[in-house]
């Protein structure tokens, strides 16, 4: 708590260029992003179709319910499948997400082991449909995706799950990149106010550096006892550009881009999102908000388009450049 | 489906920035909040801090007259608005006669008159008064009085040669000498033998009263004549006079028999000024003349809405004193509840605090005025906690989401019922007054806490509700709080300041208190 007391603590956050929550809200969000446009983001179906217009790639969809009637189709849809993902197609933080790995006889898996019955799977997809889990209590759609078998490179570090790349986009440049590990206690599920862990990656080189697991620094997976850094991202610029072209997508200014990468199909878009957290800065130990004002202050025509965000990104953003 | 295209200004360039136009909206609120505080504290003089502790009394003067045949009229000082006090709610008792307020010089005069026979008739006038002595009566130094009438043209000569040699000192300095020569310390050098014999001759005729007068006069002093009364708890049936010397800023009063100055802190009230007795009656008689002195502890609403009601200034007429007495205690608080509000901007937005909705705690604030804070904030623990155990067993029910929270809802009245007949066999009426907790809000609030519960633990839901409860009690205080409410009754132009604080707290875009706790680690390794 001393902390608090400390005046110089107002300067200390400032100095580290960190962007605080009114700031991020009152300057970037308000600012940046034009509330007609939110809808593509909120909306995971949306994105996706928006998304393959761009030729930007996401995980396939198997099937879509809006009423209570499309869940016949499930059934068809179970024959071709043994493994997949149900999401609500609005919510948010990763509530409502359900992960099945195997069903037999109409019971399901869970990666956890735990096993579902018909009725519980149906019961969770009508309160998708409800909206129980959508933003504003909306009425929903429940999507039902591939489950997607990540790439083995964060194997060691990750308990189950799938890791994704939080990537932080501003004006169309990437500026800060984020490993998000699911652990045991995130139930497979890598948002980091669940308990995944976020690892900073270095913007030139692509590799992982330092590591953030609920407010605390780490170095370790807590679960599976491997180093959290140095590890080589794959497809780093490749993921950089996607995120670089969200903003084209879109036409939102400040925007996290998250993105998996499956063990064939490499980079997927996974999600947007208008309202990216500051967590991500912890994991960097890195101000957002130095890195923000260095494009502000960089002249308009360097930025025409997505490979010279990305160029310009990779020459500019070395993890101590802001420092 | 295709993406927005926007031309490349639109893209770089954002929003325009409007941190300007909110100062400037701000700062116009403040100024129209201001103006009209002004202009009803310059030009309606109302009190600068209504609620600030003042001594109100209640003056009753009492008085049985007998008449004779011809018309009886009686004439009493009473007392009257000024800048140093505040009258109101004045009462009369004039039985057969009739009754007149006039103003007669600087005095205000309450005229009773009729004819009344051989019969006796009592007469009475009730006034409360409100008295800030830290106020001055006037600033702008009065003129010099003639000389007393009963005072002949060498007595003056005499007076001027003994004040002369003060005639150079300060106004305060020359009363001194002169209250010290009437006693009759003369200092040195003393004046002459043959002035002083005349002087007490001069005595022998003339009263210590006349002897001040006199003497003031000659020394430039204005002095005046006050009849009146002490302000303390009294039944007096003769009033005090005493003499107001102006001494360069303001009037100083002097006891006429010892030549004694009050204090500041002894408050005096009088009741005519300038010589004119307190009670006077043509063609009749007049007995037991009692003046009653009462120190009250009032309703400061009281005292605001007399004057208010009896001013025809267009804010007054315009004043939430004039709602129907019914409305206004509901506005009392609901103009309060803006503070709330403000108060959630800030332990939000620049504290970082956790509650469960954004006004849930300032509704339960305005619920907990019938509880009281203590038993409101136990029901609504209790509720939420037995509905918490009820929504985590109806949940194995798989009810979606309208008809769940509607048995919640429903569930929530049982609760409110049987607190309701708990209460009325235990006899304790803050159980029932639960009837009018805002039972939506809880709904919500219990199935808010069950999805925290679930999503983010146990922790995190106890820590939501004790901000959402603590959030809830500090507003309830401020509410409650009545020199703010009555301020903010008599000057609801002070929401528009509100409004202006709330507008740059929508601007600022600093840290949160929190957040030097959530990013401390980034120095802390580094």
């Amino acid at each position: 708590m001393e902390d608090i007391m400390n005046f110089n603590t107002y300067s200390q956050l400032r100095q580290f260029g960190i962007l605080g929550m009114n700031r991020r809200n009152a300057e970037y969000i308000m600012r940046f992003n034009p509330r007609p446009s939110f809808p593509l983001v909120d909306d995971k179906l949306m994105t996706k179709r928006l998304a393959e217009s761009y030729q930007i790639p996401t995980p396939t969809l198997y099937h879509v319910i809006e009423y209570h009637g499309d869940i016949a189709g499930l059934h068809e849809m179970l024959n071709d499948h043994q493994d997949f993902v149900i999401k609500p197609a609005r919510g948010a933080g990763g509530s409502g997400i359900l992960l099945i790995t195997n069903h037999q006889e109409l019971r399901f898996f869970k990666p956890n082991s735990e096993v579902m019955s018909w009725t519980d799977l149906t019961y969770h997809i009508f309160d998708i449909l409800s909206g129980v889990y959508s933003l504003e209590g909306l009425e929903d759609r429940a999507l039902i995706e591939t489950f997607i078998h990540p790439d083995p490179v964060f194997a060691s570090v990750t308990y189950y799950g799938v890791p994704d790349i939080r990537i932080i986009v501003y004006r169309g440049v990437p500026v800060m990149g984020m490993i998000r590990l699911p652990t045991k206690a995130s139930d497979g599920k890598a948002n980091l106010h669940r308990g995944a862990i976020g690892v900073g990656v270095d913007m030139r080189e692509g590799v992982t550096t330092t590591a953030v697991h609920h407010s605390i620094v780490i170095t370790h997976h807590p679960d599976t006892g491997h180093p959290l850094s140095d590890i080589p991202v794959p497809y780093w610029e490749k993921m950089l550009y996607i995120a670089a072209r969200t903003f084209d997508m879109t036409g939102l200014g400040y925007l996290g881009t998250d993105i998996v990468i499956d063990r064939e199909r490499g980079p997927l878009l996974l999600e947007l999102n208008a309202r990216p957290g500051l967590q991500i800065q912890i994991a960097n130990r890195t101000g957002l908000l130095s890195r923000l004002e260095l494009i502000d202050k960089a002249p308009l025509d360097i930025f025409t388009t997505p490979e010279m965000r990305v160029e310009w990104a990779l020459k500019t953003f070395a993890p101590s450049s802001s420092t | 489906m295709h993406a927005p295209t926007l031309p490349p200004t639109q893209l770089f360039g954002g929003f325009l920035k409007m941190k300007h136009p909110a100062v400037l909206l701000a700062a116009v609120l403040l100024l129209l909040s201001s103006a009209l505080i002004c202009y009803r504290i310059i030009w309606l003089k109302y009190p600068i801090l209504p609620a600030a502790p003042e001594k109100v009394w209640q003056l009753s003067i009492d008085a049985l007259i007998r008449g004779d045949e011809k018309e009886t009229t009686v004439m009493m000082g009473v007392p009257y608005t000024h800048r140093r006090q505040n009258v109101a709610e004045e009462r009369i008792r004039s039985g057969r006669l009739s009754f007149n307020i006039l103003r007669e010089g600087i005095n205000q005069v309450g005229i009773w008159s009729g004819t009344l026979g051989r019969e006796a008739e009592t007469i009475g006038y009730r006034a409360t008064i409100q008295v800030q002595p830290q106020r001055p009566f006037q600033t702008k130094p009065p003129g010099l009085p003639p000389y007393p009438a009963n005072i002949g043209e060498s007595e003056q000569r005499l007076a001027k040669r003994l004040v002369k040699k003060w005639d150079t000192l300060p106004p305060a300095e020359r009363l001194q000498k002169i209250v010290a020569a009437v006693i009759g310390i003369w200092g040195t050098p003393p004046p002459i033998d043959q002035d002083l014999r005349s002087w007490s001759g001069f005595r022998e005729r003339h009263s210590q009263l006349e002897a001040f007068l006199l003497l003031l006069r000659t020394a430039d002093l204005p002095a005046r004549v006050v009849e009146g009364l002490q302000l303390v708890e009294s039944v007096t049936t003769k009033t005090l006079v005493w003499i107001e010397v102006w001494v360069g800023q303001e009037w100083d009063s002097l006891q006429p028999e010892t030549g004694e100055i009050y204090q500041k802190s002894v408050p005096l009230l009088p009741l005519t000024i300038g010589g004119l007795p307190a009670v006077r009656i043509i063609n009749g008689e007049l007995s037991e003349v009692r003046w009653t002195l009462n120190r009250q502890i009032t309703n400061q609403w009281q005292m605001h809405f007399e004057r208010i009601m009896r001013s025809n200034r267009w804010l007054d007429r315009w004043s939430l004193f004039r709602l129907p007495e019914v409305f206004q205690g509901t506005f009392r608080i609901l103009i309060l509840v803006p503070i709330g509000a403000l108060m959630i901007c800030i332990l939000r937005n620049m504290v970082g605090f956790p509650t469960f909705g954004i006004f849930m705690p300032v509704l339960m604030a305005l619920a907990f005025r019938n509880t009281g804070l203590l038993y409101g904030l136990g029901i609504f623990a209790s509720v939420v906690l037995l509905g918490y155990g009820a929504r985590h067993w109806i949940n194995k029910l798989r009810l979606l989401l309208v008809p769940r929270l509607s048995v919640i809802l429903t569930l929530v009245i049982i609760f409110f019922t049987v607190f309701a007949l708990i209460g009325n066999k235990v006899g304790l009426r803050e159980l029932m007054a639960v009837g009018l907790l805002p039972f939506v809000i809880l709904t919500m609030t219990i199935e808010r806490f069950f999805i925290i519960i679930e999503e983010a633990g146990v922790r995190e839901g106890l820590r939501t509700a004790a901000g959402s409860a603590a959030v809830a009690a500090i507003t309830h205080k401020i509410l409650h709080f009545e020199p703010l409410q009555l301020t903010f009754f008599v000057y609801p132009e002070l929401l528009f300041a509100v409004a202006a604080v709330q507008v740059l707290l929508g601007r600022y875009t600093g840290y949160r208190l929190s957040e030097f706790i959530r990013f401390r680690k980034l120095w802390r390794t580094s």
